[in-house]
């Protein structure tokens, strides 16, 4: 669980005169999500460039699984599957036409892991319809189910949620969790917009101007995995009285339903309890979290554009 | 070698998956029955005579009707120099018993060799735009994140673009023979034909005779598909690489034929890319060049740009 999966080593790119990427130095560890945030042109599509070996690296390595891109390319890449910037398809071929290219140039893609992977993303009825005439989600689903057919250990999303509506989000959060609790995938994932991708993170990565800033544990109990919920609930009087009595929950307004602040971690429990009381529930929303507020502070400007 | 094979395959599928390529053969096998039939309803040629086993009268009474053409219209140099012409071929089928046929589906693919330049186009399209379309779609990130080096995806795309020339000169040339079959039937399937090569008349047969004049066609568009090739994979502008090869194509001898009277331009890729010359009455553009000659010089110039193309796309950034 924590021996690395891919190490990112004294990594810098210049570009003309710009220092675009200045010493990254992280790791990926085995069966973690590892979220790569920054606000755009921090540099995380040229990382991710320089981790799959389109772009050459001024200096320093990328290893994937103890094999560096730079001098074992082709071991290195074979446990890898991404999506870099856009999920770009061939238009004029059909979604299955399009996977059964990619597998070809992988080796040992059955006929049954091609359906395995539409099975997963969820585009069997779309699997015979051209890609341009694909919604902007199906894309990215196809473009997940491309990067999974060699049944990569190392998993790399370039923004997958963009453009994506809640619903699209929340899909692909459900696929993610899955391969990285069930097969043991380390997932990264870039975005700028923290709030889309921190629910499926188990760390991050915080880059700006070339440079990581900080990285976190989102699991780690402390004062930046807190979160501000609202719980839509009745009778609310009781309920109030069954938090009260809980630890690790401060109860900040009552007027419009409950609004609590609390570990990440105790979500779950504080459903179950309630529920054991008979209180009725309508909703429980993830308002903000702490972690987005230093976010903010951090980078010094708003990242919502 | 299996990896290499599913690549070319990849890479035919994407150029046969597209309409466009449908269009080409379209418009290529519809040119060819359109050119059946504007020979055979014009006067030009006279698709309806045929020879019988005493030919060697009939030919004799033809050069005579020919002769009195001539002195009919005395003053007239196109029918003399044209009558002339036949009369002299007429008299070496005799001489030296190479029997005649009216004209059939193996004349009717010869005549049809014109339509390479035509595949010349096509190739020069799907040549231009075989590297330059996947930056221009964005696939080309996907294409390179494969367990599978630069060089092996940039040589399958190039054999692929062999292997599409070459299909399309088969087609070219079996739908010719097909069709000039069903217009004017076919009296002989290798029959002994007569030539004009450099020193006179020779005589040949049609199938090796038209197989060496589309294979010296086919080394013409290969030479042009390549350059198209590499400017594609270096500038990865696929209106560039069509343009420049178009351009040569068209201007590309002609340049090379003014500058003959310099020692230098038989150096000129363009002064050699036609071997048909040193077969037929044309020539090379300056005495001292060979066949020989002519094959190094574009050995040389195709290894240049399979070089040129395979360092830029191998060592470049893909952003
Ligand atoms: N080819 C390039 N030449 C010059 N600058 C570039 C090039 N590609 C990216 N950049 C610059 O590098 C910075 C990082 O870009 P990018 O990695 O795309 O950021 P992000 O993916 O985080 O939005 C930007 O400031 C961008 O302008
Ligand atoms: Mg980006």
């Amino acid at each position: 669980m924590s021996e690395a999966a891919m190490k990112i080593i004294d990594l810098h790119k210049n570009i003309g005169r710009s220092h675009i990427i200045k010493n990254l130095n992280f790791d990926i560890r085995s069966g973690e999500v590892f979220g790569f945030i920054g606000p755009n042109g921090a540099g995380k599509t040229t990382t991710i460039r320089m981790m799959v070996g389109l772009l050459s690296m001024t200096k320093g390595d990328v290893v994937i699984q103890g094999h560096s891109i730079k001098s074992e390319y082709t071991k290195a890449i074979s446990e890898v599957g991404a999506i870099v910037e856009n999920p770009e398809m061939y238009p004029f071929m059909t979604g299955l036409q399009n996977l059964k290219h990619f597998a070809r140039m992988s080796e040992g893609v059955t006929n049954e892991r091609i359906k395995e992977v539409i099975d997963l993303v969820g585009l069997e009825k779309a699997i015979k319809t051209k890609v341009n005439k694909y919604s902007l989600g199906m894309r990215q689903r196809l473009g997940i189910a491309q990067a999974l057919l060699h049944s990569p250990s190392v998993l790399i999303l370039d923004e997958p949620t963009n453009g994506l509506d809640p619903t699209g989000i929340r899909e692909i959060r459900r696929y993610i969790r899955r391969l990285a609790v069930e097969d043991n995938v380390s997932v990264i994932v870039s975005s700028h917009l923290l709030s889309e991708i921190e629910l499926m993170c188990d760390r991050i990565g915080i880059i700006q101007n070339g440079e990581l800033i900080a990285t976190k544990d989102l699991h780690e109990k402390a004062e930046t995995n807190e979160y501000i919920v609202n719980l839509d609930v009745y009778p609310v009087e009781e309920s109030i009285d069954i938090l009260r009595k809980m630890n690790g929950i401060e109860i900040l307004d009552t007027s419009r339903g409950i609004q609590i602040k609390t570990y990440k971690d105790n979500i779950p429990f504080l459903v179950t309890t309630l529920v054991r009381n008979d209180i009725e529930i309508y909703g429980v929303n993830v308002l903000q979290s702490t972690l987005e507020d230093q976010f903010i502070e951090m980078i010094g400007e708003n990242i919502i554009e | 070698m299996s990896k290499l094979f599913s690549l070319i395959k990849n890479e035919l599928g994407k150029i046969f998956v597209l309409k466009s390529t449908w269009i080409m053969y379209v418009i290529l096998a519809g040119i060819i029955i359109a050119s059946a039939v504007i020979t055979s309803t014009s006067n030009f040629v006279d698709t309806d005579k045929t020879y019988s086993d005493d030919w060697k009268t009939e030919l004799q009474e033809e050069n005579e009707a020919l002769m009195a053409e001539i002195e009919e219209d005395e003053d007239n140099p196109f029918i003399e120099s044209t009558n002339m012409g036949i009369i002299e071929e007429n008299e070496y089928h005799i001489e030296n018993d190479v029997r005649p046929y009216g004209y059939h589906a193996g004349d009717f693919t010869m005549d049809n060799l014109f339509l390479t330049s035509l595949i010349s186009l096509f190739t020069i399209i799907v040549g231009g735009g075989i590297v330059a379309n996947e930056f221009r779609w964005g696939t080309i990130k996907q294409l390179l994140i494969r367990p599978i080096s630069r060089s092996a995806v940039l040589l399958s795309k190039y054999i692929a673009l062999l292997i599409f020339t070459l299909f399309t000169v088969l087609f070219l040339i079996l739908v010719s023979a097909a069709v000039g079959a069903l217009f004017y039937g076919l009296p002989a399937v290798n029959p002994e034909i007569v030539v004009t090569r450099q020193d006179g008349m020779a005589t040949s047969a049609l199938v090796p005779e038209a197989l060496m004049m589309y294979g010296f066609r086919t080394l013409n568009i290969i030479i042009l598909a390549t350059f198209a090739f590499m400017i594609s994979s270096i500038f990865r502008s696929s209106a560039l690489a069509i343009g420049l090869a178009m351009f040569l194509m068209f201007a590309g001898s002609t340049a090379a034929q003014a500058l003959a009277r310099y020692e230098w331009s038989k150096f000129i890729l363009f002064a050699n890319t036609d071997l048909s010359v040193y077969f037929n009455v044309v020539g090379p553009i300056r005495d001292e060049m060979t066949i020989g000659f002519s094959t190094g010089v574009i050995i040389v110039y195709v290894i240049i740009f399979i070089i040129a193309a395979w360092m830029v796309f191998t060592k470049r950034d893909v952003a």
